[in-house]
């Protein structure tokens, strides 16, 4: 039987679509799920929380939809071992719900993916490469050692934020599953197109079983995504970015 | 020395009702919520000069939107805590804050410990801002 993995729909998310759709091309029983119906989410086996602006960014992007009625079924399944997976303001919805990183209090966030350092919105494909061991998170486990994947970040507040020693100590204790690389692989806090600490792109938990990352691999996941694709190729057939898509399966077929 | 106004939405303000609807639903006693763009300048400028400098700035105010009332302490009110990103980037000659004005049922001014609750749980993320009171 295929994993039922739940795509959470906010008032203002806009990125539900292509991220169900992938998650169904690498074999998932994949449905959107309303604010309105965050009852459901109890039979689901995993979550995705996709792009776009959940209630407008009121407040602080994602600290409205950390304290939605959805969001007590999501932190109940992360706390029970279900995968939970955030992309772009879905990653900023499990700071702010201390999902991600996890290391303090339910809703008491530690850390946030803010403001860009030039103070803008950037749209720019990257290149992402695990920098943890593959058991460090399952969602990632699946891929394979030094991979790049191509993901586009497209955000006005994809910089992680926190305290310097916080942010040392998720440096060291392996929370930051994805950092930016250049194209030989090498990670440098540089690369990270809007000053992301310690170059991170993706948080994820003590236990490993959510992850926020904040470029979106699903922008880039099919052949037709790509102009440089091979002539001949399908442009339906998945790509690039949905290697991850397809690791967060993998788990899901795991347990 | 420092000059502080306050930018307010005179139409209604969906922000701040979610807020409120919010900070209910996380059990603070809060009735009414008012918000406004707390702008903070140091300097000798005097304060008709730089009022009329924010109402020509359309980033800072829109005249059929906003009103603009000039504060006349460099202090939260009581019953008012202003949220500052630690380090966000700056492009404007100011400091530039988020004022939230918290009232309970009687429309008196919250008090200070049901403020200290809505800014721990929902109005300031401490890893990025810091709440002035």
């Amino acid at each position: 039987m295929k994993a039922r993995v739940a795509v959470l729909v906010f008032p203002g998310t806009n990125s539900e679509e292509e991220t169900r759709d992938l998650l169904v091309d690498c074999g998932a029983d994949a449905r959107i799920v309303h604010w309105s119906e965050a009852a459901s989410l109890v039979y689901y086996d995993a979550f995705v929380l996709p792009g776009g602006f959940a209630y407008e960014d009121r407040i602080r992007a994602g600290a409205i939809a950390a304290h939605d009625a959805m969001l007590d079924a999501v932190i109940e399944g992360a706390q029970a071992g279900k995968y939970v997976m955030g992309i772009c303001n879905g990653a900023q919805i499990l700071l702010e719900a201390g999902l991600a990183p996890g290391t303090g209090e339910i809703r008491r966030p530690t850390a946030a993916f803010t403001h860009n350092a030039q103070g803008h919105f950037i749209c720019e494909r990257v290149l992402l490469r695990r920098t943890v061991p593959a058991t460090r998170c399952a969602i990632a486990a699946a891929l394979p050692e030094n991979l790049l994947i191509p993901a586009w970040a497209a955000h006005a507040q994809g910089r992680l934020a926190a305290a310097p020693a916080h942010l040392d100590e998720l440096d060291r204790d392996g929370y930051i599953v994805f950092r930016y690389a250049d194209a030989a692989g090498a990670t440098d806090a540089h690369l990270a197109p809007q000053g992301s600490a310690h170059g991170a792109a993706a948080l994820t938990n003590r236990e490993g079983n959510v992850l926020a990352i904040m470029p979106h691999p699903e922008r880039d996941a099919w052949n037709f995504n790509h102009l440089d694709r091979r002539e001949g190729s399908d442009p339906l057939a998945p790509s690039g970015g949905s290697v991850l898509f397809k690791s967060f399966v993998t788990a899901l077929e795991r347990l | 020395m420092e000059r502080v106004f306050a930018v307010e939405l005179k139409i209604p303000d969906n922000e701040a009702f979610t807020a409120m609807r919010a900070l209910q639903r996380l059990g603070v006693a809060v009735a009414r919520v008012q918000r406004a763009d707390i702008l903070l300048f140091t300097g000798d400028e005097g304060e008709e000069r730089l009022a009329a400098s924010i109402e020509r700035d359309e980033r800072l105010f829109n005249p059929n939107k906003h009103r603009l009332e000039h504060v006349p302490s460099a202090h939260p009110r009581e019953g008012e805590v202003w949220i500052e990103a630690i380090d966000a980037p700056r492009s404007l000659p100011m400091r530039r804050l988020v004022g939230w004005r918290l009232y309970d049922n009687a429309g008196k001014p919250l008090g200070n410990d049901d403020l200290d609750a809505a800014c721990a749980r929902l109005l300031c993320n401490p890893a990025i801002e810091r709440a002035i009171r």
